[in-house]
């Protein structure tokens, strides 16, 4: 709620004129019943046909200057809300871009897109609803009960006592309700994760028969979500017959006691009308309040939603300093990293020094530790235990900004983005000449895809689905090349090139000779030519040295070797 | 055209629930009706309040008793109408959904493979959510509406025809007014709708890929692409927000005009003497109540419009063609031959892509099947297991052509891992027993030793009982392809296909994987396709495909004194 008002801050003005204004208006609603109890005390019983037409007029004039203060109102209303969730949206945005890679796996990508457009949807229709009725409704209410005590006390009493009764029902009511909304929510999840799944699976499910229990499994989440549907509108359909029987009840008693006071000579006619235009007043604003209701706190809960992001104290915060790295060496010194929510250590006791330049391939089996060891260079995670220095600086020293100027980094899931591919390209670099991306591009063998979708403007698909695994691979790799970073990382990069491509690659890299090189690999052949290789193990490293070296030295490079290359028949 | 067989459609599902749907609409008719001799009975109790000693207590409670009754019978009856109709309104649109959902599994695979799974999966949700929401509004809304506007007609009329006259001529006003205003509107809000989608999709593809953003320091180049974005999405949305919320004000503004007429001519006809002053409340009371129907009418409509659009979106899937039937006339032999006889296949009608495809496997050989990116080799099992049809020639598995065995006989017949690691929701055991729900916990441990993935699932937190999917980053990619692969270890058939299966996993274990499948499948015809040419080198037969051809065939010694292009893509992984 604080960061709320906050980012309200901005729009005080409108926050607060918005709702002044409805109040000016309701003001002038509550006039009507007064006016017309004139109208038939002091026109239609006195035959008095010019007070008649002027009290209509009244009536025109009451009407239009509430149009015009509604309309003032609904613009301040609407400024404030679609600002104040644009505000928030952006602060989300840019609290996003800061956080550190431990913090975005705490967090996970999906709530995080929810929150940046559900919920801050949310929060809009929520200030808004609540800056146009929060104060008009129950104004209204109250105000028509202050009036109907100035007419008439004991019809005041019975008003009182009728809108707590309806006040406690429509609590009771929206409360429990909102919960089964809640729930209705959760079973639609249910059947659209359902349907998703029989779409992304289809190949797999049908190569194993299994529509029929996917359909089974479907049918159980739609009967289920088709049963809460039922019995939450069981709940709310009570809401309206149950307020209709209260206020006419309510009516009833009215009549009743006001047909004793008018035969006392305590209240007129006309007098009674306009407790009757009150009391229809109190039911229809009733059920806006109780809307109102519904969606203010569906505001709210988006709202600490998205304070729960803003709030994040980042466990890996930013340094400010202007170190820069001084070259492209990399030395892990007794290093151990253990992730977030993980109970064991990914990486144990890593010492390791690299001097700048050095072409260094690192190979080990799946899970081993081979993407969380490069990972620690560029600083996406910062180590447990140890520490970790790029070009003579301790990682945890120098700006993320600086350190990653540093280090290019081409990741192992090849991730492209919308737009064209000079674009994704710039991404590494926005500076980089035409020349640049050009040679950046030849560099990674990726000129040929420029030439096949027709220049370095043509526009790639959402994700780039038109590209084939290789064709991404390849663009992701000219993007960090493009940087002439002083330390290239390939995770597994070149998985999808064939071996030709991949050694021209490999022949690319070998002539940056000032350019300290990571190649991660599951392929022996990528590293084995490469000036050191490390072999990790079980998050350990159990093997560094070159090819020749390790294999007389390390059984598990050795047992790799084999398994990929059968004895003699390498060339 | 289109527009009304929807709707009849519509109207053809709901009245399946005949008995329901007459009782909502007689309930709601009723209700309506009576709600509208309210007023009048208040009138009428009104005018027994004369003045001081001139107030007709008898005849008062025979009123107020009326009015009693009224209200119970009301309040009751739009009790059952409101159940009713979210009876009738949820169970047609479940019906549709399940028609919807199981049409899928009848969908050729190319329906799916062309159309975007987001589209497909909200029809089915929210399409369905608005058709629902629509219906109940509908018959809740739309009924009472008409119901109200003919009565309140007659009833001022009979009341006082020239202020009913008035009321009639003025009304329409505001309907005018508020078609006014959301016509404009609609359009603001098209145009601020698609600034949000454009926003969404930004938003989406940063966040997903926001670890690449950060590595390159893109974070400021984000964040200001997203406020340029932002602030038109601000402008649109507040235009469209602000002249939508006019429609409420303008219409009070017209419905309070006619009120004051109503007061004014009413007045003019009680001094007249053509009204009573009871009478004259009741007609206020009307005046107030004919120009909310219009109101809501109006919403109706809208709401109308688009559950129709939504009905329309949910019926295109039900009515997409199935695929062609399972026929039954040939033999399946569980003997694992395997024979492609001159097969043709293109995705797009003028790109041909397979060509002249032809091989053949005998009982328990080795196949693989090798090639650059894009040859067609995963077309080559797409064609197998019957995921797309061949545009020429046939394709024979156990000496019978695929086309003349049911579907589900071909594919028991075959055991496949494909190159996406797809998982479903649910634990890993679940996964695991995908194609066999009846293994036992044992048989899945085993399954999970035999593909090397007993070791990891043990590390993790719920062991087997971890929950999984096919979204959640719990798993690296090596992982889940093990998980595959125990998935097919349980799935025990002559024919075995390996799309990609171990591409993710590292050689060692690769190796003994292959052992793993080696006594699984001995007697079994395999096919192999893969990139490692490590893998693949042991095949009694290696087939290189170019451009949906097939160029050389033979073993890995033959192929290697050919010097071709297996060759020459062999000998590049020793070069440097």
């Amino acid at each position: 709620m604080r960061i709320l008002f906050n980012h309200m801050k901005k729009y005080i003005a409108e926050s607060i004129l918005s709702p002044l204004f409805k109040l000016i208006e309701a003001l002038l609603d509550l006039l009507v019943p007064f006016v017309i109890a004139a109208i038939i005390d002091n026109g239609v019983l006195k035959s008095d046909k010019p007070y008649v037409i002027k009290f209509s007029l009244i009536l025109v004039g009451l009407a239009l200057a509430g149009l015009a203060f509604s309309v003032i109102a609904q613009f301040f209303a609407a400024k404030s809300a679609v600002g104040v969730s644009s505000s928030l949206r952006r602060a989300l945005f840019a609290k996003i871009q800061s956080l550190s890679y431990t913090e975005l796996d705490k967090a996970g990508t999906a709530t995080l897109i929810t929150r940046l457009t559900s919920d801050t949807q949310s929060v809009q229709s929520g200030v808004n609803m609540a800056l146009r009725l929060f104060l008009r409704s129950p104004f209204i209410v109250l105000g028509a009960v202050v009036c109907s005590f100035f007419i008439d006390v004991k019809t005041g009493i019975i008003f009182s006592i009728g809108l707590v009764v309806l006040s406690v029902v429509v609590f009771i009511l929206t409360k429990k309700t909102i919960p089964l909304y809640v729930n209705t929510q959760n079973s639609l999840d249910n059947v659209l994760s359902n349907t998703r799944e029989s779409l992304s699976g289809i190949r797999v499910i049908r190569a194993y028969c299994n529509e029929e229990n996917i359909n089974k499994e479907f049918n159980k989440n739609n009967e289920a979500l088709n049963k809460i549907q039922i019995f939450a509108g069981k709940i709310s359909a009570i809401m309206n017959p149950l307020t209709y029987l209260l206020i006419n009840i309510v009516l009833i008693v009215m009549i009743r006691s006001n047909a004793i006071s008018v035969d006392n000579d305590l209240l007129t006619q006309g007098q009674v009308i306009a407790l009757y235009n009150y009391l229809s007043q109190i039911l229809v604003e009733l059920i806006k309040f109780a809307n109102l209701i519904i969606t203010t706190s569906k505001g709210i809960a988006a709202s600490k939603r998205i304070s729960a992001i803003l709030n994040i104290e980042d466990s890996d915060e930013d340094v400010n300093s202007d170190i820069l790295p001084e070259n492209g060496s990399v030395r892990f010194n007794n290093v151990s990293l253990q992730y977030f929510g993980s109970s064991a250590s990914t990486l144990k006791n890593i010492n390791i020094d690299i001097p700048s330049g050095t072409k260094v391939g690192v190979i080990g089996g799946t899970g081993s530790g081979k993407t969380s060891l490069v990972n620690m260079i560029p600083g996406f995670y910062k180590a447990t235990e140890g520490d970790v220095f790029v070009g003579n600086h301790n990682v945890k020293e120098i700006s993320r900004k600086n350190l990653r100027d540093a280090v290019g980094i081409v990741p192992q899931h090849a991730q492209v983005f919308s737009g064209t591919i000079r674009d994704n390209i710039l991404r590494g670099n926005e500076n980089a000449t035409e020349e640049d991306i050009i040679d950046s591009l030849k560099f990674a063998s990726a000129y040929d895809i420029v030439t096949k979708k027709g220049g370095l403007d043509a526009v790639l698909s959402e994700g780039g689905s038109d590209l084939s695994g290789g064709q991404k691979q390849r663009l992701t790799i000219a993007r960090a090349a493009v940087k002439k970073p002083k330390i290239l990382i390939l995770d597994d990069s070149a998985s999808a090139l064939d071996f030709a491509t991949e050694k021209d690659l490999r022949n690319q890299i070998n002539k940056l000779t000032d350019t300290t090189a990571f190649i991660v690999s599951q392929r022996i052949s990528s590293v084995m030519h490469l000036d050191k290789i490390v072999v990790m193990d079980n998050g350990q490293i159990c093997g560094y040295g070159t090819h020749d070296e390790l294999l007389s030295t390390c059984p598990i490079y050795k047992e790799i070797y084999e398994s990929q290359i059968e004895k003699g028949a390498s060339a | 055209m289109k527009k009304q067989s929807t709707v009849l459609r519509i109207l053809k599902n709901i009245s399946q629930q005949k008995s329901s749907f007459v009782f909502v609409i007689l309930c709601t008719v009723l209700y309506s009706v009576l709600d509208l001799f309210l007023p009048i009975q208040i009138g009428k109790a009104i005018d027994t309040l004369i003045g001081p000693g001139n107030v007709d207590f008898e005849a008062l409670f025979v009123i107020l008793a009326k009015i009693v009754i009224i209200i119970i019978s009301t309040a009751c009856l739009q009790y059952f109408s409101s159940v009713l109709s979210n009876r009738v309104s949820y169970n047609a649109v479940k019906k549709l959904r399940k028609q919807a959902f199981e049409h899928i599994s009848d969908l050729p695979i190319s329906y799916v493979d062309s159309h975007k799974h987001g589209d497909i999966v909200s029809r089915i949700t929210s399409d369905a959510q608005v058709l629902s929401d629509g219906l109940i509004i509908i018959m809740t809304s739309f009924v009472p509406g008409i119901i109200t506007i003919i009565g309140t007609l007659i009833f001022m009329m009979t009341l006082s025809p020239l202020t009913g006259a008035v009321v009639i001529v003025l009304t329409p006003l505001s309907i005018l007014l508020a078609n006014f205003i959301s016509k404009r509107t609609h359009k603001m809000f098209k145009v601020s709708t698609s600034i949000l989608g454009e926003e969404t999709a930004y938003v989406n593809e940063m966040i997903t890929r926001q670890k690449v953003t950060s590595a390159f320091n893109n974070e400021d180049k984000a964040i200001e692409n997203m406020q340029e974005i932002d602030e038109r999405y601000k402008k649109s949305n507040l235009l469209a927000i602000f002249f939508s919320s006019l429609v409420n004000p303008s219409t009070r503004f017209i419905n309070a005009t006619v009120y004051a007429v109503a007061a004014l001519i009413g007045s003019f006809s009680v001094i007249d003497g053509l009204l009573t002053v009871g009478g004259l409340s009741s007609f206020l009371a009307y005046a107030n109540q004919y120009g909310k129907p219009f109101n809501n009418i109006t919403s109706v409509m809208s709401e109308m419009q688009s559950s129709i659009a939504c009905a329309e979106r949910l019926f295109e899937i039900i009515d997409e063609p199935k695929q062609s039937e399972n026929v039954d006339s040939e033999v399946l032999q569980e003997n694992g031959e395997v024979r492609f006889n001159h097969v043709y296949f293109s995705y797009v009608k003028d790109r041909p892509l397979i060509q002249d495809f032809d091989f053949s496997a005998s009982k328990g050989k080795h196949i693989a099947l090798v090639g650059p990116t894009g040859c067609g080799k995963t077309t080559i099992i797409n064609l197998l297991l019957r995921f797309y049809e061949t545009d020429e020639g046939s394709i024979s598995v156990g000496n019978a052509d695929i086309t003349k065995v049911p579907r589900d006989t071909l594919r028991k017949n075959c055991t496949m891992v494909l190159q996406e690691t797809w998982l479903k929701s649910g634990t890993i055991a679940d996964n695991i027993r995908f194609g066999k729900p009846e293994a036992t916990d044992e048989d899945v441990i085993n399954a999970a030793k035999a593909a090397c993935a007993d070791s990891f699932i043990q590390r993790l937190p719920n062991k087997y009982d971890t929950v999984v999917s096919n979204e959640s980053g719990n798993l690296s990619e090596g992982e889940r392809q093990l998980i595959c692969i125990a998935r097919a270890m349980l799935h025990r058939s002559p024919i075995l296909i390996l799309d990609e299966a171990t591409s993710s996993i590292d050689t060692r274990t690769e190796v003994l994987i292959g052992k793993a499948f080696d006594t699984l499948t001995s007697g079994r015809t395999s096919i192999i396709v893969a990139h490692r040419l490590s893998t693949i080198k042991n095949a009694d037969s290696i087939i290189v495909m170019k451009e949906g051809r097939i160029i050389e065939r033979g073993t890995h010694n033959e192929l290697i004194s050919l010097g071709g292009l297996y060759s020459n893509l062999y000998k590049s992984q020793f070069e440097n």
